[in-house]
């Protein structure tokens, strides 16, 4: 007998916007000025505010740092396609995520600075710790996702991985779970080209990434991640297909990581300047002041004010940071379980002791109150 | 205690040793391969294979997908197909993603096949806190991987057990688990003898001897018992017998039992939480096979029983020589 073709798959990619700052107006999504303002100013912004957290941990005031540089359209654009009650889990690299989430930038340097206290979320968010062993959290994102289902509240969750991360096993059993239970979760796959020194060409021989959503029976999109208007389009309607039911969506979101991995990384090791200068034409805050430009809702003017109110901004966030007192030790036996076991009252108290032999009574008196009730 | 070695050394710090054992493991023999992420071209995160890339070419050093239980699962593959694979996961906090392959194979392969296939392998990572690392970069999993039948764990402290336990876990004819120190990797610094020698596992080392108080410990807390000896010698007057297992699975009966034997008195000092801790095995031995001869309590000294704080309050979690003092003064004074 003949062999029948039994399924056939198709990856499109969607690009709106182009380096140039032109635009395709059929593909243009509805949107209002107002929000395309709101995405150049979130980009613009987080791409200052990694410059000096990169300054302040080369003067050492801060701890490793993962810069976004470059991938500030799909980080920033996403979370404002979601209502707050929606899920959001950004991997360790997602400043850009939580930035437009609402998250004050001074906790996410404290985070940075080696502080439990950073992981703070704004009020009323449903914002998730992200995972550092990577693509750990994709799993979970499916119960997230799982549980709105369940609760019919018609909300969504989205999550991020990297280029590098869609090589685990995690990404193939969270599509599994999305596929087969119809979840409204979107799984945006970051690909910024790098995972640490190992390019994207050397992580799967699969052709696209997005393909990788079809053999679960998920919707899959390549999208040009540098274009923000690309990423708005098809984000919303990537939620939109989830709200109403109909399941999830993978988008593998193609941009470049401009920096090093981390503060403790050296790119030059393992890529060409040449690349990078290559994709450095492709920015994505730039094409959109081309094009807000263009739209005359833009202007130098308008672009110095942002200058100067995002220093501003900055400055203050930084001085926020800093100003904040050490951390109690005692800190550490906070937040284990609702209610703390035997053992950890004890060595809670062990360690108190110890503080009192290293520097007295007063050490205890200078820092803040510990966190959490114990006897 | 080591195999002859030729004659010369060099000073080289402990990461530079790793670097050298694999670079003679790889050239004396054809079937090992070192695979892991960015161990090529970027010559691993802490630089531990730099140049093997460019010297033995991708084919043996091989940059692999990211993705743990792939690298794990394709090494016991390897291993059973008659390859010595050196398989390295970046950071501690990123292993527990091979546990499946490393609990249910790793350890059972030899006995399920009644002894016809083996597992010859090295998994090596880095291991312990205190470098100002993000989370899940500073953990101390040992004792998972010792309570794991079939495998052997082995830390060295200097860079020349760092060079000599490698290439005797690498020819081991059972998988190792080999865990560095780093902090240790550039801080420890120390005469290497040159060219090839195999360092036997499943023996301690004394890094001193004494009289009054055995200290058991392991990895990069050797250097924080070192001060707290030094202190007890010069504080409490009391002799200190420090012993640096290296070997934690198979464990070096002979040289805790006849140390504790001679002192009666002994601090087991690590960073791991205590609870379930490699520790609480050291003790429990101690207590079944040498209760007679003791003369205190013997004295955990861990982690608290809470995940590794972030780096602020690392200091307050990894113990101190405060800590290992004022356990070895309850000990003494018992």
């Amino acid at each position: 007998m003949p062999l029948k073709t039994v399924a056939k798959a198709e990856i499109k990619r969607l690009e709106i916007l182009a380096p140039d700052g032109t635009v395709d107006k059929a593909l243009l999504p509805k949107v209002s000025d107002a929000l395309l303002l709101q995405i150049y100013r979130l980009m613009f912004s987080i791409r200052r505010f990694d410059e000096r957290a990169v300054m302040l941990q080369r003067s050492g005031r801060l701890g490793t740092y993962p810069m976004i540089t470059g991938e500030e359209a799909t980080q920033c654009v996403p979370p404002l396609c979601l209502k707050p009650s929606d899920w959001v889990v950004p991997t360790y690299r997602g400043g850009g995520v939580y930035f437009a989430r609402g998250m004050r930038m001074r906790d996410a340097l404290l985070y940075w600075a080696g502080d439990d206290r950073g992981t703070r979320f704004p009020e009323g968010n449903n914002d998730m710790i992200f995972s550092i062993p990577v693509g750990t959290h994709l799993t979970q994102v499916a119960g997230l996702a799982w549980g709105e289902k369940l609760k019919k509240t018609k909300g969504v969750a989205l999550t991020y991985c990297g280029d590098g991360t869609s090589s685990k096993g995690d990404l193939h059993e969270a599509l599994t779970f999305a596929g087969q239970f119809k979840l409204p979760a979107i799984y945006v796959i970051e690909n910024n080209h790098w995972a640490i020194s190992v390019p994207r060409e050397r992580q799967s021989a699969s052709e696209t990434l997005a393909q990788k959503a079809w053999g679960y029976g998920v919707a899959g999109l390549q999208v040009d991640g540098n274009d923000p208007l690309a990423v708005y389009q098809a984000t919303s309607e990537a939620v939109a297909r989830a709200r109403a039911g109909g399941g999830p969506t993978l988008l593998e979101c193609e941009t470049y990581r401009l920096s090093h991995h981390t503060t403790a990384d050296d790119a030059t090791r393992y890529r060409s300047e040449k690349e990078v200068e290559s994709w450095r034409k492709r920015d994505p805050i730039s094409r959109m002041r081309k094009f807000l430009t263009a739209k005359k809702l833009w202007n130098d003017k308008k672009e110095k004010e942002l200058e100067e109110s995002t220093t501003r901004w900055i400055d203050q966030e930084v001085r926020a940071y800093e100003s904040f007192p050490p951390p109690n030790p005692l800190d550490m036996f906070a937040h284990n379980y609702a209610l703390a076991p035997r053992a950890l009252i004890e060595q809670r108290a062990e360690l108190e002791e110890l503080l009192k032999f290293k520097g007295g009574a007063r050490i205890l008196t200078e820092l803040p109150p510990a966190e959490g009730r114990f006897p | 205690m080591t195999t002859a070695a030729p004659a010369g050394t060099r000073t080289l710090n402990l990461v530079t040793a790793v670097n050298e054992a694999l670079d003679l493991a790889m050239g004396a023999d054809e079937r090992v391969l070192v695979l892991g992420e960015d161990v090529g071209r970027n010559g691993g995160v802490f630089r531990a294979t730099d140049g093997l890339w460019k010297k033995y070419g991708g084919d043996r050093v091989v940059d692999t997908p990211l993705a743990e239980i792939g690298i794990m699962g394709s090494a016991i593959g390897l291993a059973v197909n008659g390859l010595r694979p050196v398989a390295e996961i970046q950071f501690d906090g990123f292993l527990p993603s091979v546990f499946d392959q490393v609990v249910c194979h790793l350890g059972r392969i030899r006995s399920r096949t009644r002894g016809r296939l083996s597992v010859p392998l090295v998994l090596r990572a880095p291991h312990g806190g205190l470098i100002h690392a993000p989370e899940h970069h500073s953990e101390s999993p040992e004792a998972y991987f010792c309570h794991t039948p079939g495998i052997k764990v082995v830390i060295p402290s200097t860079p020349a057990d760092a060079k000599g336990l490698l290439l005797a876990a690498i020819e081991d004819p059972d998988p190792v688990v080999f865990f560095e120190p780093k902090r240790l990797y550039r801080a420890a610094v120390g005469e290497v003898p040159s060219g090839r020698y195999t360092t036997p596992i499943g023996r301690a080392r004394t890094i001193r001897a004494g009289t009054d108080l055995t200290i058991l410990t392991w990895g990069a807390m050797t250097e924080t018992c070192a001060k707290a000896a030094d202190r007890l010698a010069a504080e409490d007057k009391a002799s200190v017998e420090l012993i640096d297992l290296r070997t934690l699975s198979p464990l070096d009966l002979d040289a805790i039992l006849a140390s504790v034997g001679k002192t009666g008195r002994c601090v087991i000092a690590h960073e791991a939480p205590n609870t379930g801790s490699w520790a609480a095995e050291l003790s429990a031995l101690i207590a079944e096979r040498g209760l007679l001869r003791l003369l205190a309590p013997v004295e955990r000294v861990g982690g608290w029983d809470v995940r590794m704080p972030l780096f602020r309050l690392e200091p307050y979690y990894v113990p101190d020589a405060d800590r290992v003092v004022l356990a070895a003064r309850r000990a003494l004074n018992f």
